[in-house]
């Protein structure tokens, strides 16, 4: 056997930004964010599709970068968690919500369960408690018991909710 | 006087800011230049010895840069050897494995190349030969005559045997009224934590230094071993960890990984990274809690506990853990069983065997089944007896007047407050009223049930509890705090702390704000860098840091006030009685244009020879150590609901509330999360986890679809309420962070066994 037989070239947008990349067909698109374009903030829980860690939005819907090849991202505007604010420096209203209700612990499901919470608060502002423990029920956290992540996502669809007068509080 | 500003209020995380932007830095985040990949060959068989293992093929592979058996590294590096006790036999075993593989998934040779996937390439193409010898696989066949023998010079598969008698039970159980005999079996589940285990290793051809970048609890204890086993000077050995996505209890033991990767990292001169795949951590990152107690129980006719006779076996798998030994668990089991209850005969006898599974490793309370057993046994006693199982758990308690006393083990029960706990949960959960809605569900073919657990938490191990227990756990007890002063005024905190994900980063600095008088943004606490941090085995482990952390931070930052108080003094011609620290400036009483703000502290301290400390040395640098002492207990109640579907078996947790006595808060927000996860994982291994093998030895959960954890759909919101006893202890906090591990799984299986009353269904494993 030789060197690998094939590369691709692959091009898309990540958090708003054109980024390119050659790679092994074989080539994940949790490797490519992680190892190519240095996005660390996605993480590698299981690389089975099992445990939600490495949840990136495709085009607006949340995926499983580890069961993603990354050609298949090519031309596709991708979010992670670097990507959840505004400006680098800031935090998003879930984000800031996140750290008032204590969300998380040792913060390695924290990418995945954003997006997943990003992904439902731009779908609805209003979700009930079964339905935030709905969306976040494909991803496991181990340290938290999910309380805290429930609370911290009502907590920020309430501050998204426009109030009376038409503002967002 | 120190105002208490941020202690006891839920100051939002230090740690948030970057893990909530996906800037934390864990294990897998770091990357090193010329950094190369490892990847193992497993044993794909339980039990065989290796006829030969061919890396020929794999040593020419494109990128492969290094191939390692044991052969190789043998003349390199010793062996691993676990602590031992007396009485227990402790094998001594090689990072690769060495003629015999015991368990799947065993490493027998490593791969190291340009990357992760050529190194898994050139895995596939090693050609390990194998002879399959029987397996043991379960704790009966183990122990059984004709058993196949793991380790054959030690003629048996029975490890370590303890037999323990307190007072009379053969006259206690002559006296009874009713007895019990009941067999309680845990199955095996693991820790998993979302990060698996890994490291890089990074050894610098020029000087021979090795820094080992790693994921684990207790960094000091990985330095300890590595500089053992492979032969590398101490001072040329630093262990490094960034941020840690969890471990309760599965990192806190050296691996063979770890051991192989170093030594290749030292060959190449080279980093080596190695980071674990979910198969390889549900297989052999470390499993726990296989335990199975026969428990013979006497009580008298108004249901007072006379006498137990408990008979342990435990099944600690393939090798001993470097870290907590077999015996360490059996004897805290034993030393703990009585709890918080009136039991003064009492007999115990421990048995651990070795089987063709994966090593047992500490999780979350590791003495867990004590709680089990003895919450289930009181259930069972009250059906027996024909009493309420609260009522029946409130005559067993020590009442306050025959307390503070000693167990019939040794431990010193002082400040016990279960009487208080156990009354409010059954008020809080509304019991009188639930009883009555489960006769009516009952009638409309709904089965509800409700279970109760009592324990006491040890958190952290006092004096007392480790003399009980006999062995090795005195070294574990220190913690140590160093604070420094920097030339601008903000302070470092040096703790010998490892969090991953209890949130010392902002607990430890709230005490340190507080103590010295200023703002939380000047203190950063530094942990995880075995060349600065104080030394200490345990890192973070066994609910330490609320007493003992709290204790040594509070110490060095008095000291530190103190200094600065003396300096300020000296330098205004001011008796020290007059001067305090306000809002992060030395402020003179009375005199409101006396101020000393902290950057001038820090700036006098750093060019005054003489004013900061007498022998001229410049700088404040405070150390202070912190040991255990009695009384230290954490206590619940635990109390579940459940509704049990007879068609389906399905269980749905309609209710789950825990009443804690933890003493006083650091972080209120901290100590509920950390309460909420040990229950949520107590709950997720009663109805969802197991660590399940085959009848050849083959592991059967080998990913997260097969080893099932709980998720936010399976879990009810968890209601924590909290008591403070003992608040003016001069380290009111106490530890926290096993305890929903401990009671959840009886409280649980109590309320389901209470549900299938009518059906007579009892609930042993
Ligand atoms: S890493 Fe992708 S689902 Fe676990
Ligand atoms: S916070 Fe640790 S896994 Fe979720």
């Amino acid at each position: 056997m030789t060197g690998p037989a094939t590369t691709v070239e692959v091009t898309l947008r990540v958090n708003g930004e054109e980024r390119s990349a050659i790679v092994e067909p074989r080539r994940t698109l949790v490797e490519l964010l992680r190892e190519d374009l240095e996005l660390t903030g996605t993480h590698i829980g299981c690389e089975q599709g099992a445990c939600g860690s490495c949840t990136v939005l495709i085009d607006g819907a949340s995926a499983r970068a580890c069961l993603t090849p990354a050609f298949r991202a090519h031309g596709c505007e991708v979010v992670t968690i670097e990507g959840l604010a505004d400006a680098p420096g800031t935090m998003s209203v879930l984000q800031q919500a996140c750290m008032e209700r204590h969300a998380f612990q040792c913060g390695f499901c924290t990418p995945g369960m954003l997006i997943v919470a990003a992904e439902l608060l731009a779908e609805r502002d209003d979700p009930s408690e079964a339905e935030v423990r709905e969306a976040l029920s494909g991803n496991l956290c181990r340290c938290t018991g999910y309380d805290s992540i429930v609370a911290a996502v009502l907590h920020a669809a309430e501050r998204l909710r426009p109030t009376v007068d038409g503002a967002a509080s | 006087m120190t105002i208490q500003r941020l202690t006891g209020t839920s100051v939002q995380r230090v740690e948030d800011p970057r893990i909530l932007t996906g800037r934390g830095r864990y294990v897998d985040d770091v990357v090193l230049p010329g950094m190369l990949h490892a990847a193992f060959v497993r044993s794909p068989h339980a039990h065989a010895r290796i006829v030969s293992i061919d890396t020929s093929e794999a040593k020419v592979m494109p990128g492969v840069r290094l191939v390692l058996s044991d052969a190789d590294l043998r003349p390199l590096i010793g062996d691993m050897t676990a602590n031992g006790s007396a009485g227990l036999f402790v094998a001594t075993y090689s990072a690769l494995a060495r003629d015999v593989v015991r368990l799947v998934g065993e490493p027998i040779a490593m791969v190291v190349a340009d990357s992760r996937a050529l190194a898994e390439d050139a895995v596939d193409r090693v050609v390990v030969r194998f002879d399959v010898l029987d397996p043991v696989i379960d704790m009966d066949a183990a122990m059984r005559d004709d058993a196949a023998l793991l380790y054959p010079d030690h003629r048996s598969n029975v490890i370590y045997r303890t037999e323990h008698r307190y007072g009379d039970t053969a006259a206690a159980f002559a006296d009874a009224a009713h007895v019990v005999h009941e067999r309680f079996l845990q199955h095996r589940h693991a820790n998993v934590p979302m990060e698996t285990r890994g490291g890089v290793a990074d050894c610098s051809p020029a000087t021979g230094a090795l820094e080992y970048h790693t994921s684990h609890q207790a960094p000091h204890a990985m330095r300890f071993q590595l500089s053992m086993i492979l032969r590398q000077p101490a001072h040329l050995l630093r262990v490094r960890c960034g941020d840690i996505g969890g471990s309760f209890g599965q990192k806190g033991g050296i691996g063979r990984e770890d051991i192989a990767v170093c030594a290749a990292s030292r060959m190449l001169g080279r980093p080596v990274k190695w980071i674990e795949d979910r198969a390889e951590n549900l297989a052999v990152g470390g499993q726990a809690r296989e335990e199975r107690l026969d428990v013979e129980a006497a009580i008298d006719a108004e249901g007072h506990l006379l006498a137990v006779r408990l008979k342990m076996v435990m099944d600690t798998g393939a090798y001993p853990q470097l870290g907590f030994p077999a015996s360490g668990y059996t004897n805290v089991v034993r030393s703990l069983f009585p709890g918080p209850y009136r039991l003064e005969h009492y007999d115990f006898d421990a048995i651990a065997v070795t089987t063709n599974k994966g090593t047992y490793v500490p999780y979350r309370g590791p003495w867990e089944v004590e709680t089990w057993v003895r919450e289930r046994l009181f259930d069972v006693l009250a059906r027996t007896a024909g009493i309420d199982p609260v009522e029946l758990r409130l005559r067993n308690l020590w009442t306050d007047d025959e307390l503070p006393r000693q167990s019939v083990t040794g431990v010193e029960l002082i400040k016990m407050t279960q009487r208080d706990t156990l009354l409010d949960a059954r008020d809080r959960i509304g019991y009188d009223a639930f009883r009555a809605e489960q006769v009516e569900a009952r009638r409309n073919g709904r089965h509800l049930g409700i279970g109760f657990c009592n324990f006491i938490e040890p958190a952290p191990f006092m004096p007392s509890l480790i003399k009980a227990i006999g062995f090795m756990a005195a070294p574990r007890t220190p913690q140590e705090a160093h604070i420094r002063v920097e030339p601008d005024g903000s302070v470092t905190l040096f703790t010998s702390q490892q969090p991953h994900g209890q949130g010392h980063e902002t607990t430890l600095a709230q005490l340190v704000a507080d103590e010295i008088g200023i703002d939380i943004a000047r203190v950063r606490v530094v942990h995880g860098d075995t060349q600065v941090t104080p030394f200490n085995f345990v890192g973070t482990g066994g609910s330490r840091a609320a007493t003992l952390a709290s204790g040594a931070v509070m110490g060095a930052a008095r000291q530190v006030r103190d200094r600065i108080l003396r300096m300020a003094a000296e330098l205004w011609e001011i008796d020290v009685a007059d001067l305090d620290i306000v809002d992060g400036a030395v402020v003179a009483i009375g005199v409101p244009s006396r101020t000393l703000p902290m950057p001038m502290v820090g700036v006098l301290a750093y060019t005054r020879p003489g004013l900061a400390n007498d022998d001229g040395s410049l700088g404040i640098d405070e150390h202070h150590a912190y040991i255990s002492y009695e009384g230290t207990w954490s206590q619940s109640t635990h109390c579940c609901v459940v509704e049990v579907d007879v068609e389906t078996g399905q269980v749905k947790v309609l209710r789950f509330l825990v009443v804690e006595d933890c003493g006083r808060m650091i972080n209120p927000a901290i100590v509920d999360g950390q309460v909420r996860g040990g229950v949520a994982q107590g709950i997720s291994a009663v109805l969802f986890e197991h660590s399940a093998y085959g009848p050849d030895g083959r592991y059967l959960a080998t990913s997260l679809t097969d080893y099932l954890i709980a998720t936010a759909n399976d879990l009810p919101h968890i209601e924590v309420v909290h008591h403070h006893s003992d608040p003016d202890d001069a380290v009111p906090f106490r530890g926290v962070g096993e305890g929903g591990a401990i009671g959840a799984p009886a409280a649980l299986t109590n309320a389901i066994e209470d549900a299938l009353v009518p059906f007579g269904v009892k609930i042993r494993e």
